[in-house]
């Protein structure tokens, strides 16, 4: 997963990015499915217990916990039997990022990782941060531009037919979206919001969204239309060609 | 407060009804800034057994639908003066065989007055809108991995079916 870190401030040393990066491939090593040796992989072998894995996981799992219940069960690190809170821990990980960039006193910068990002301040050129949404077929175009200065995007989705979503209540497949965007304030809401909204199908994600409060959500289907909340265009530059 | 809902409906099959409406500005908070109805040449009269709701009444819950159509959604059209501070507002709502297709602002308040504003009237009226494909300038780019080619190749061919590609 691509991590980068923008900061315009002036004088920043690269020390202090090295200690967001650092940060990363800590949470990495804890979390990933993808590592043998993680934490979770352990857990989830049964080889180590939860309760018994280390500061890091109880915080991470007492988070899912939390939103697990905020979102009825739609966000959940532990679908089939299984521990996953990698829809949580991206966003946490990049909000911890711009923890230890505030406490070098950077202002005006973005962390991104996997497409999510958390924004504050502004550009160099004096402006907000430029966050296009992904074009679900033509890769190299976007459908929207947000305009953030301070929010955080996060999208999830899927563009491979083959990686069905399941809704947790129903069992059947919430197939109808291609992908989901939360803009906010926060990323580790926006990130388990879009996760969890994703899940609930295009009428009820954007219905979540908007009585969540404080959240702006864009969704688009498998038709390539879209559908958003009415505080969404707002966030977003004029549509050019 | 005051509080007004907008039922819409239409007893005709395949009409599209043009309908205006506009507040004056208010001082008072943002719960009732919802368009006041005004009588205008486009408004579509309503349905029989509604006399009509006076411009001057409140109307704190929906009407009820007065009598079935062989279209389904039936109701009429209520407002009534409202507050609204945040300026002048004018939209243009299109509805087609009962449901609204589409909301254009005529006049709108600018902003984060506008979007507190749309977010106070158009809740229930979201509609639907064809992705852009844009070449635009961006610092960051948001979105899920792309991993189908064959998935991109059948959307598009199913776009370029539906003159759409």
């Amino acid at each position: 997963m691509p991590v980068t870190v923008h900061v315009a401030d002036a004088g920043v040393d690269d020390s202090v990015l090295d200690e967001v990066f650092a940060d990363f491939t800590l949470l990495d090593g804890v979390f990933s499915t993808f590592i043998a040796d993680s934490a979770v992989s352990r857990i989830n072998r049964g080889e180590l217990k939860e309760e018994e894995a280390g500061d890091l996981v109880l915080q991470a799992l007492h988070l899912c916990r939390q939103y697990e219940r905020a979102t009825d069960g739609y966000f959940s690190a532990w679908l089939g039997g299984r521990l996953d809170p990698s829809g949580l821990v991206k966003g946490w990980a990049i909000d911890r990022g711009c923890s230890i960039l505030d406490r070098h006193g950077c202002e005006n910068f973005f962390v991104d990782a996997g497409g999510d990002v958390q924004t504050r301040g502004m550009s160099e050129g004096g402006g907000p941060w430029r966050v296009g949404i992904r074009h679900p077929v033509q890769k190299d175009k976007v459908v929207r531009v947000v305009l953030a200065s301070g929010l955080a995007v996060a999208t999830s989705g899927t563009y491979e037919k083959g990686d069905h979503i399941v809704d947790p209540h129903t069992g059947r497949e919430a197939d109808e979206l291609l992908s989901f965007t939360v803009v906010g304030p926060d990323i580790l809401q926006a990130d388990v919001y879009a996760t969890a909204a994703f899940a609930m199908g295009r009428d009820g994600g954007l219905a979540f969204i908007e009585r969540a409060g404080g959240y702006e959500a864009y969704a688009i289907d498998r038709k390539l239309k879209a559908k958003r909340t009415p505080g969404f265009d707002v966030l977003c530059d004029a549509i050019s060609a | 407060m005051k509080r007004s809902v907008i039922v819409t409906g239409a007893a005709m099959v395949g009409v599209a009804w043009l309908v205006s409406y506009k507040v004056t500005p208010h001082t008072a908070g943002l719960a009732s800034a919802l368009p006041a109805q005004s009588p205008s040449p486009n408004q579509p009269s309503p349905s029989p057994s509604d006399p009509g709701s006076p411009s001057s009444s409140p109307s704190p819950s929906p009407s009820p639908s007065p009598s079935p159509s062989p279209t389904g959604a039936n109701g009429t059209f209520t407002g009534s003066d409202f507050p609204n501070r945040f300026g002048d507002v004018q939209v243009k709502v299109i509805i087609s065989n009962g449901r609204i297709t589409d909301v254009q602002p005529i006049q709108m308040p600018q902003d984060r007055a506008q979007s507190a504003y749309i977010s106070q009237v158009a809740g229930p009226m979201l509609h639907d809108e064809v992705i852009q494909a844009q070449s635009a300038q961006i610092d960051i780019i948001s979105g899920a991995t792309y991993t189908s080619q064959s998935y991109a190749q059948s959307v598009e061919s199913a776009l370029q079916q539906a003159h759409m590609g």
